[in-house]
């Protein structure tokens, strides 16, 4: 099947491979929801490709307004306007000698500059000044006729609520139909599309996130939990974390391709823990990816020093890779995206996220959040990736909660973290809740963090300490 | 006009006739009829007889053509065959090679093997 490429980041991919040609395509949507920048993108990418446009306005004042205002876009290019790209105006000759001449007048200008796209911004604009639906239907019919015959990909922009669109006639000539809007989440003003029909191909369903920036528009797919069974091979090595007692807990390491749950209190060492594991793989010449919400690559390296260990020819050498991601630009639907992504890119054979309660934090949808999870947790599954996932306990003291949402279903491994008091002190305790194929250690262990490093101490001797 | 320029118009107007309704089949009469205009409009500065073709809803007609008194045998040999050339590659882009293929080989053999 013949397709038109848009170009736009991750749109394509989610269309398996592009628009197919010469469809008619609504993009609706609410004013400001990023219609008309994500048509003119498109065709500014076609462009470049040789690809010929017919933007018909049906306001004329728009024109003027529109290219200025695309003028800040990368994507905007002066010299293919007039070339490859040419603007026209529909709706004075729609206004003053009606629908016949109109498609008239559409007909000439395809026969003048055989465009490969023809735009129509907007279609519901042209829907106002039909007096009855017969008569818009009548033209949308042969509007649809004449774009098809002229082998014409087309999209037709329309200022379109949601409810409206099964219910009006120009969705059923359409093709495909884009739907753009907006929703306040915890934080970011955000932007979803969603494909709601596209005859000819497949596409993944469901709320796209995009962007608008300087760049364009980039869409950052749905994520979505595999439906079908995951299969993937189980493989019988180790990954130590390089402290003895803790590797001997655990029978000689993390299973490979596991995915390990680190939970405890703020301050108990989960991040330490995470990040020795890296280290340990890292000196054994495995790529390492840190996923970082809480602490800075610098920050954290200060910490490894502090500990004795020197981490600066692994980051320098790209052994060990440390993603800072501040908590307060957090955007669950484009960083769980790019971190997938990562993850497919690049060998990694370790892999941590820190934490993953920032992550639940940012999102206000939590089937979403466990969605996210779900969905990296295949990825990593299926890559073969030894992954540590640490979680925040809140209460300082109990280890019955290991994460909330039901998070360590998720997970093959739990290790938890946590303090005992101690007449006047307080001591911090270790233990192997579970571990997928070893017969674990089922004591708690002391241990302490100290310049040295971790170091596992003896069982907890007296359980009363624990409430 | 020469005889043997009146039939090809006569031999080429039943084919084109069959290609007419086939097309409408699939494509409806208006679609039709505009995929004839746009290989009009196409071949029209080359050849200026094809604006003849009289092209409507109950269907394709060469009979304005048979009164033209200035078309050779060749020219007009050469414009038919390469409005119908045109006609199917544009129908192949619309309703799939398949299909397209499907109405050529239809028509070869209503029309004795003469596209």
């Amino acid at each position: 099947m013949v397709r038109l490429v848009t170009g736009i980041k991750n749109l394509d991919h989610i269309l398996e491979g592009g628009i197919p040609a010469y469809s008619i395509n609504i993009v609706s949507g609410a004013p400001g929801s990023g219609k008309t920048i994500l048509v003119q993108n498109i065709i500014f990418n076609c462009a470049r490709q040789g690809v010929k446009t017919l933007y018909l306005t049906t306001i004329s004042e728009s024109q003027f307004k529109m290219v200025r205002n695309l003028e800040k876009f990368r994507f905007f290019q002066d010299e293919l306007l007039g070339d490859k790209i040419v603007y026209d105006d529909l709706g004075m000759i729609l206004r003053t000698q009606g629908a016949s001449q109109a498609l008239q007048y559409l007909g000439d200008l395809v026969k003048k500059y055989l465009p490969n796209i023809v735009v129509i911004d907007s279609i519901k604009v042209i829907r106002d000044l039909f007096p009855d639906e017969k008569n818009f239907r009548m033209f949308l019919f042969d509007l649809a006729a004449t774009l098809s015959v002229w082998e014409i990909t087309s999209f037709l922009i329309g200022e379109y609520e949601e409810q409206e669109l099964t219910r009006l006639s120009e969705f059923a000539i359409a093709d495909g139909i884009f739907h753009l809007y907006g929703q306040e989440e915890k934080r970011f003003q955000k932007r979803y599309m969603r494909i709601l029909k596209m005859r000819g191909t497949n596409y993944q369903q469901g709320e796209h996130l995009f962007q608008i920036s300087s760049n364009g528009i980039e869409v950052y797919p749905r994520m979505k939990p595999e439906g079908e069974e995951l299969h993937y091979e189980i493989k019988h090595g180790r990954k130590k974390f390089g402290i003895p007692g803790l590797d001997e807990m655990l029978g000689g390491g993390l299973r490979e391709g596991t995915i390990t749950l680190v939970s405890g209190a703020t301050g108990s060492g989960k991040t330490l823990l995470a990040l020795k594991f890296l280290i340990e793989g890292a000196s054994r010449g495995e790529q390492g990816v840190f996923v970082s919400f809480e602490e800075s690559a610098r920050q954290l390296q200060n910490t490894a020093s502090q500990l004795g260990w020197d981490i600066s020819n692994f980051l320098h050498s790209g052994q060990l890779d440390i993603r800072f991601i501040s908590p307060v630009e957090l955007d669950v639907d484009k960083h769980a995206f790019e971190i997938m992504e990562m993850i497919k890119e690049k060998s990694v054979e370790r892999f941590v996220i820190d934490s993953i309660s920032s992550f639940e934090n940012s999102v206000s949808d939590l089937k979403k959040y466990k969605d996210y999870l779900w969905a990296i947790g295949q990825v990593l599954r299926k890559q073969h990736v030894t992954a540590i996932f640490t979680s925040v306990n809140e209460n300082l003291f109990s280890s019955l909660v290991v994460s909330k949402s039901q998070i360590s279903l998720i997970a093959d491994n739990i290790i938890f973290l946590r303090y005992v008091e101690d007449r006047a002190g307080i001591r911090k305790v270790l233990g192997v809740l579970k571990a997928r194929g070893s017969n674990h250690d089922k004591d708690l262990r002391e241990y302490e963090i100290t310049s040295s490093g971790i170091n596992i101490l003896g069982k907890l001797d007296k359980p009363d300490m624990l409430r | 006009m020469e005889e043997a320029a009146k039939d090809i118009i006569v031999r080429y107007e039943t084919l084109l006739k069959e290609m007419w309704s086939e097309s409408a089949k699939y494509l409806g009469t208006l679609s039709t009829n505009l995929l004839v205009e746009r290989v009009v409009w196409e071949l029209s500065q080359e050849y200026p007889a094809v604006r003849l073709l009289k092209y409507g809803p109950e269907g394709i007609s060469c009979a304005p053509m048979q009164v033209n008194e200035e078309k050779s045998f060749n020219d007009l040999e050469e414009m038919f065959m390469r409005f119908v050339t045109r006609y199917v590659s544009i129908l192949a882009k619309l309703l799939g090679h398949e299909r397209a293929e499907e109405i050529r080989k239809k028509i070869i053999t209503e029309f004795g093997g003469a596209c």
